[in-house]
């Protein structure tokens, strides 16, 4: 039981690191490069923290104290997300409410964080990073709403353990929800279509823009919460999939990896970055196809037969 | 009784008048506290062991035998309104202070007599079991509060907004006669108690939503939240606090008590339906108004508008759960209901106490006058951002624990698979909510707090006396204490949640205080993982060079404290999916594109209007207005027209009596 859950810990933090290295480096092969290396990562995060840091006379304690509550928050989140059949830390009715609102919690540290600075970039940072969680929470909300109605539950632990024999309802439910869940990986992971986190103008940032004036540790600590909050959402993508095929940790696991890594470099290898504009759309479109999937259950979960 | 409560009334008026104007302020504190221990007293042993105090029982002048009394529900209630006026009357000792010497001493007395009768009637309304002393009550708080709000009556705006509110309570107040009188109809008297038997007999739910109409004129549910954004931000600040922190809730309470009283299986599902779609509308309205607002106060209004919206969405749930024979998902949305109220009461008077500190050094409470006050009012932004975040649901603060509790009684409803497509619908739009939300609020704080000062004035700023700081304390121990330790806030309110769901109390302590324990590790968990964060990189950046240096301008070499973000840009995107719901008021023209160096200096300046708000104002005072116009002609002052008026008067009753209509 402890040991699943260390095992359970540790595979999730696995996860966090391998797939910026997925991304990376089929990014690189698709553009007929050689690539940097597979860890180039997380060298340049024992570079940011052997840095100093450099603060705006403008900023506050706040502006200090928010990567740790940024880094702490999605960490605490990461907590919540079960690898297939291994047991999260914390596990309780409704955990994925104070999944959600962590997270929240991280989005807000950045943004007033941002706000501190005074910058008029950053100003513009937060606000969109505002506007899209708004945007893209309703999405989230419904897409867990789907999971409890269709499996009866209200943690994730429970969801996903559902498995009776093989239902052809459950696995088309959890396969939408999949995907659901992947599109919501591209925009809180900052990814394209939504962001281009290569971009260099900072009028078209919006992640990235929020933490210009970070440095040093705060700066790897704002990469590292990305990166978990990354892995949690790929998890339970990759969790939504795993219970209709395979629902054992071994299997889950480089399926999170694969499935969020190949897809966010296929797409930033082929597509182009929407115009801002029409980014609103696309977390709009999101909310309405996280609607049409709960219908879809609901409508399934009423057997009907269509 | 009404005669002893007036004749105490009268004395206090007395007192205050006679007392000089700096011993006004802490004879109604003292006056406000005994009122709250005494309240506090029955409330308590109500929430604790769930029985009905009885106080006194009377013979009412109309609607027959009623009765004071305190049970668990009015417990809560009389302690919200206790916690709350406290903290506002000790806020007012510091905050009337520069009022002092402004202002004649005669309108302190005023304002403070009122002061004391607006608790006094807001407990007399949580613990009347209807009829006459209910609505004497309700009247009196509404004419208290009008009178507060008149505080600052040379302001013009201030004196048209005391109006619309004056008007607006007296339509609702009517709604509320009309109720009171249909159950007097059927039962003979007028109590919440005659109501399930008035249910029985007929017409539930045209009763029901007139009540909702009256009671929802109070709270603010679209579309009679008109004088929400006007009234709030003309009261003194201690006074939007109390009012919009605990007045409105009366309206909550008023619904409970009308919805809690429906126990036929077909009317709660038709009843939660109406609260739900009331609350979605109320709560996306108010949420998206918000944002818009670039006044802090009115941004306040509007999001009390909305938090009244989340809580009416929980009512609805458990009115839903209720009917559909559900009693987890009733008791647990009917608990989220309550908590919230209870929550929000905290963290909305203490943001109204720091826009009053705000509004004290600055004399403005528009947010792009401001920018950088954290560092001149260090103590009134930490205190702000506390409340702030309790607002936004973030854990590990009590606006979360409430929130939760809805979350999980929709998600359950859900899971359950009853009133799925209901449930889902509430569940969208607590989300969408609680994301604007986050924005409003992060525009709130981030504008006036944060970056660099928008307005030379702002240096001059300095923190406020610790006595107001010591007042806020009192809200922000309880946002932080519910918030870390939910499981025992749940309990409070589970006593009164029973009166309606009796199954709540024992499913909270076998179901949802277990949960809620967790809530509280992972709270504290969230805290010691930040702490833990934050001690590690102060340790290792001591072995680091630290620098100062401006903000980095992205190779800009200039930068102007006016090319910051303000509130109107910080909240523009989400402006422009809302235009609809606006009608926006602009003076000026914008910079066109291709005008890189605009000319000259130009003035541009918007403001959202709500749309609901502007329509029914002007439709109504119009209507208003046209109908006095007509009645002032029977006032022709000649005494032989008045005498002719009574004769009509004498010779309409006999021909109505001759048809036996009277």
């Amino acid at each position: 039981m402890l040991i699943k859950t260390l095992l359970n810990t540790l595979l999730m933090a696995a996860v966090a690191i391998a797939i910026p290295g997925v991304i990376n480096r089929l990014r690189a092969r698709m553009a007929g490069r050689k690539g940097a290396p597979f860890f180039q990562h997380l060298r340049d995060a024992r570079l940011l923290a052997a840095k100093g840091s450099v603060y705006s006379d403008t900023t506050t304690l706040l502006f200090r104290v928010a990567p740790a509550v940024y880094l702490g928050a999605a960490a605490v989140a990461l907590l919540f997300i079960p690898v297939a059949d291994l047991e999260p830390l914390i596990s309780f009715e409704g955990d994925i409410i104070c999944f959600a609102y962590t997270l929240a919690l991280a989005r807000a540290a950045l943004v007033l964080a941002a706000m501190d600075t005074g910058s008029s970039f950053e100003g513009m940072g937060a606000s969109r990073e505002a506007l899209y969680g708004a945007l893209v929470e309703p999405a989230l909300m419904i897409g867990f709403a789907t999971l409890a109605m269709f499996c009866g539950y209200t943690s994730f632990a429970e969801i996903f353990a559902v498995k009776q024999s093989f239902d052809l309802h459950l696995t088309l439910v959890m396969l939408l929800a999949a995907y659901l869940f992947l599109r919501i990986t591209f925009v809180e992971a900052g990814r394209m279509p939504v962001e281009d986190p290569r971009t260099h103008l900072e009028l078209t940032m919006i992640h990235e823009v929020m933490c210009l004036d970070y440095s040093g540790i705060d700066m790897l600590m704002i990469r590292l919460g990305g990166w978990l909050k990354t892995a949690a959402f790929a998890m339970i993508a990759a969790d939504a999939a795993a219970t209709v095929t395979c629902f054992r940790w071994w299997f889950a696991t480089p399926l999170a990896i694969l499935l969020t890594g190949v897809s966010v470099a296929v797409v930033e290898s082929t597509q182009a970055r929407n115009k801002l504009s029409r980014n609103t759309t696309f977390m709009v479109t999101l909310s309405a196809l996280a609607a049409l999937i709960f219908f879809i259950g609901y409508l399934l979960q009423l057997d009907i037969n269509i | 009784m009404y005669l002893n409560l007036l004749l105490a009334f009268a004395l206090l008026t007395a007192l205050l008048f006679a007392v000089p104007v700096r011993w006004k302020a802490p004879i109604t504190a003292v006056v406000t506290a005994i009122l709250s221990v005494v309240a506090a007293v029955p409330a308590v042993k109500a929430l604790a062991s769930g029985t009905t105090t009885e106080i006194t029982r009377m013979q009412g002048p109309v609607f027959g035998e009623e009765s004071i009394a305190v049970d668990p529900l009015s417990g809560l209630f009389l302690i919200i309104i206790a916690v709350t006026s406290v903290a506002a009357v000790l806020y007012s000792c510091g905050y009337m202070k520069h009022y002092y010497g402004k202002k004649p001493p005669v309108q302190f007395s005023l304002h403070y007599t009122a002061f004391a009768a607006l608790v006094a009637s807001m407990m007399m309304v949580v613990t009347s079991s209807g009829g006459f002393s209910f609505l004497f009550g309700w009247e009196m708080m509404t004419i208290a509060s009008f009178l507060l709000i008149l505080f600052d009556a040379q302001r013009p705006e201030v004196l048209r907004a005391a109006l619309t509110y004056l008007i607006m309570m007296h339509v609702g107040f009517v709604f509320l006669v009309a109720g009171f009188a249909g159950i007097d109809a059927v039962c003979g008297s007028a109590g919440f108690d005659c109501l399930p038997r008035c249910y029985a007999s007929r017409h539930t739910l045209s009763l029901f939503v007139i009540f909702l109409i009256g009671f929802g004129m109070k709270a603010g549910i679209f579309p009679m939240h008109v004088w929400l954004p006007e009234a709030h931000p003309a009261a003194p600040s201690h006074v939007s606090a109390l009012m919009s922190g605990v007045m409105i809730k009366t309206g909550v309470y008023g619904v409970i008590r009308v919805a809690g009283a429906i126990t036929e299986v077909g009317q709660l599902h038709t009843g939660g339906i109406i609260l739900l779609a009331a609350g979605i509308v109320t709560g996306l309205w108010g949420a998206v108004q918000a944002a818009a607002q670039n006044d802090a106060k009115r941004l306040l209004a509007y999001s009390s508008m909305e938090n009244v919206g989340i809580i009416f969405i929980a009512l609805g749930v458990a009115a839903l759960g209720a009917g559909a024979d559900d009693p987890v998902v009733a008791s647990i949305a009917l608990c989220g209901a309550l908590l919230h109220t209870f929550n929000h009461s905290l963290f909305k008077s203490l943001l109204y106490f720091g826009t009053g500190n705000l509004y004290s050094q600055m004399h403005t409470t528009l947010l792009d006058r401001f920018g950088g006050t954290a560092k001149r009012m260090p103590v009134t932004a930490a205190l702000f951002l506390l409340a702030t975040a309790a607002i936004c649901a973030l854990p590990p603060l009590n606006g979360f624990a409430g929130e939760f509790l809805i979350y999980l009684g929709l998600l359950d409803s859900v899971s359950n698979g009853v009133n799925v497509l209901y449930a889902a619908g509430g569940i969208t739009a607590l989300a969408l909510i609680g994301g604007i939300v986050l924005l409003a609020f992060a525009k709130l704080f981030g504008v006036v707090f944060l970056g660099t000062p928008r307005h030379r004035s702002v240096h001059s700023v300095t923190e406020v006396d610790g006595l107001r700081l010591a007042s806020m304390a009192i809200p922000a121990a309880g946002i932080v204490l519910a918030g870390l330790l939910p499981q025992y806030a749940v309990r409070m309110v589970s006593a009164a949640a029973a009166e309606f769901s009796p199954a709540a109390v024992y499913l909270v302590e076998a179901n949802v205080a277990p949960t809620l324990t967790r809530v509280s590790l992972t709270a504290f968990l969230l805290i010691i993982a930040v702490a833990l964060l934050y001690t590690v990189k102060v340790r290792a950046q001591r072995r680091r060079t630290l620098s100062h240096g401006p903000t980095w301008g992205c190779g800009f070499t200039a930068p102007d404290t006016r090319m910051q973000y303000t509130g109107e840009s910080f909240a523009e995107g989400l402006e422009s999916l809302a235009s609809t719901f606006n009608s926006d008021i602009v003076e000026g023209r914008v910079v066109d594109k291709g005008e890189i160096f605009p000319p000259a200096v130009r003035n541009y300046n918007v403001r959202h209007k709500d749309r609901v708000g502007r329509l029914f104002s002007a439709w109504w005072i119009e209507m208003l207005r046209l109908i006095n116009q007509r009645i002032m002609r029977l006032r022709t002052g000649k005494i032989n027209n008045y005498i002719f008026f009574a004769l009509m008067f004498l010779v309409l009753i006999f021909v109505l009596s001759l048809f036996n209509i009277i």
